[in-house]
């Protein structure tokens, strides 16, 4: 039993998030409930980080097929619940790091001004609406860089 | 998971989701046109926003299958939408739009407040990650009026918009159908047309006053205005070029 939900847990941990080649919905917290019963029944609670993210379906489709390749699973749900509402603190700190690094993209904790991914310096915002529903636009005060910034 | 309400109050929720859905689609067809790229990057965010929410109320009325949540935000007859005639409105004039989106989300929030203390734990749920998005909307907008305001030529232009939409934003407040068994089971805390004086405060307070001229005939949200079925035609445009798809 326990060695079922390890499995299935590796599987959902497996399917990355479509704007993060490489870094996994788990990471970023989009798991919110695992129930794997002993008949290997698999129902699956994920949270979006916005409701009208357009991956939404992409993403349940990914976790249906990879938990059902899990062997002894027998039937999978997936569902989006409606609570709670995701946060940026979510995230796992070395998931934060590796967005940084990978994507130039910050994450803003609190109200403090996020810091350059490439730099460390604080950034100001350019605008408040980017390139997907979860991310603002800054720039860097000392480099300049184009910082996109995870906000919740 | 469907939500256990009465037919009455299933009506009221319509009015609600259909607002949000045409409202999305309308700040959706300003992607690439907009005057300048920020506010193509927020009007598509935030239709997004609107379209996501209008999809958590069709899916708490339709349930989780996909092809019922489409068919009740796309094939209705136009008397079974409820949406108001200010959201069906169609407009050429980003000043007219971006004054839309400044009343709408306003008068927004006022409506999921009366949601957010509802009966139904559901509605409270969707109530809370609504506010979450909401609150970005309201602050570009706020961000937006404080540049706008402090130029008079804007500024005419802006408070000209709003003059030109004032009468249809009544609309948004009237009583519609299930609105009272709502608000007698708890579902909403209370009438929308309640948060109309506060709503008019919070305008007024950031432009002055306001001649609000008379409420639209739209027969409690029942009969659509004249914009409605050629924006059903462009939301449906793909739909209709084969109606046998499976999406």
């Amino acid at each position: 039993m326990i060695d079922l939900e390890l499995a299935v847990h590796t599987a959902i941990a497996s399917v990355d998030d479509p704007e993060y080649p490489g870094v996994s919905i788990v990471d970023l917290g989009l798991l919110e409930r695992l129930d794997v019963t002993d008949s290997g029944h698999v129902h699956v609670g994920l949270i979006p980080t916005f409701s009208g993210c357009p991956a939404l379906a992409m993403i349940r489709d990914d976790v249906q097929d990879a938990v059902s390749m899990v062997h002894g699973v027998d039937r999978v749900e997936v569902e989006w619940l409606r609570a709670p509402v995701w946060t940026v603190d979510r995230i796992d700190p070395e998931t934060r790091a590796v967005i940084g690094r990978e994507f130039t993209v910050a994450v803003r904790i609190g109200t403090a001004a996020p810091e350059c991914p490439r730099c460390g310096a604080p950034t100001t915002e350019e605008s408040m609406f980017g390139p997907s529903r979860c991310r603002s636009v800054n720039r860097c005060t000392a480099c300049a860089e184009t910082v996109e910034v995870m906000r919740s | 998971m469907t939500v256990d309400v009465t037919p009455a109050v299933r009506e009221f929720l319509l009015a609600i989701a259909d607002d949000k859905h045409l409202m999305g689609q309308q700040h959706a067809e300003w992607i690439g046109v907009t005057p300048f790229l920020e506010e193509d990057l927020a009007f598509c965010s935030i239709g997004q926003d609107e379209l996501g929410h209008a999809a958590l109320l069709y899916e708490l009325l339709a349930g989780d299958d996909d092809a019922a949540i489409d068919s009740l935000a796309y094939d209705r007859g136009a008397d079974e939408y409820r949406s108001c005639h200010l959201v069906e409105l169609a407009t050429d004039d980003w000043t007219v739009a971006f004054a839309r989106h400044w009343l709408f989300d306003t008068a927004d929030q006022h409506r999921w407040t009366l949601v957010s203390q509802s009966t139904v734990p559901e509605l409270r749920d969707v109530a809370a990650r609504v506010e979450r998005e909401e609150r970005f909307h309201r602050m570009h907008a706020d961000n937006m009026l404080d540049v706008l305001l402090a130029d008079a030529t804007a500024r005419d232009r802006f408070v000209t918009a709003v003059a030109a939409l004032a009468p249809l934003t009544q609309g948004l407040f009237e009583p519609v159908p299930g609105e009272a068994e709502a608000v007698a089971t708890g579902v909403a805390a209370g009438p929308f047309a309640a948060e109309w004086d506060a709503f008019v405060e919070t305008i007024e307070a950031r432009i002055g006053a306001v001649d609000w001229g008379s409420a639209p005939s739209q027969a409690q949200r029942t009969q659509r205005s004249n914009d409605w079925q050629a924006l059903m035609a462009r939301m449906r445009e793909v739909i209709d070029l084969d109606l046998s798809a499976t999406w």
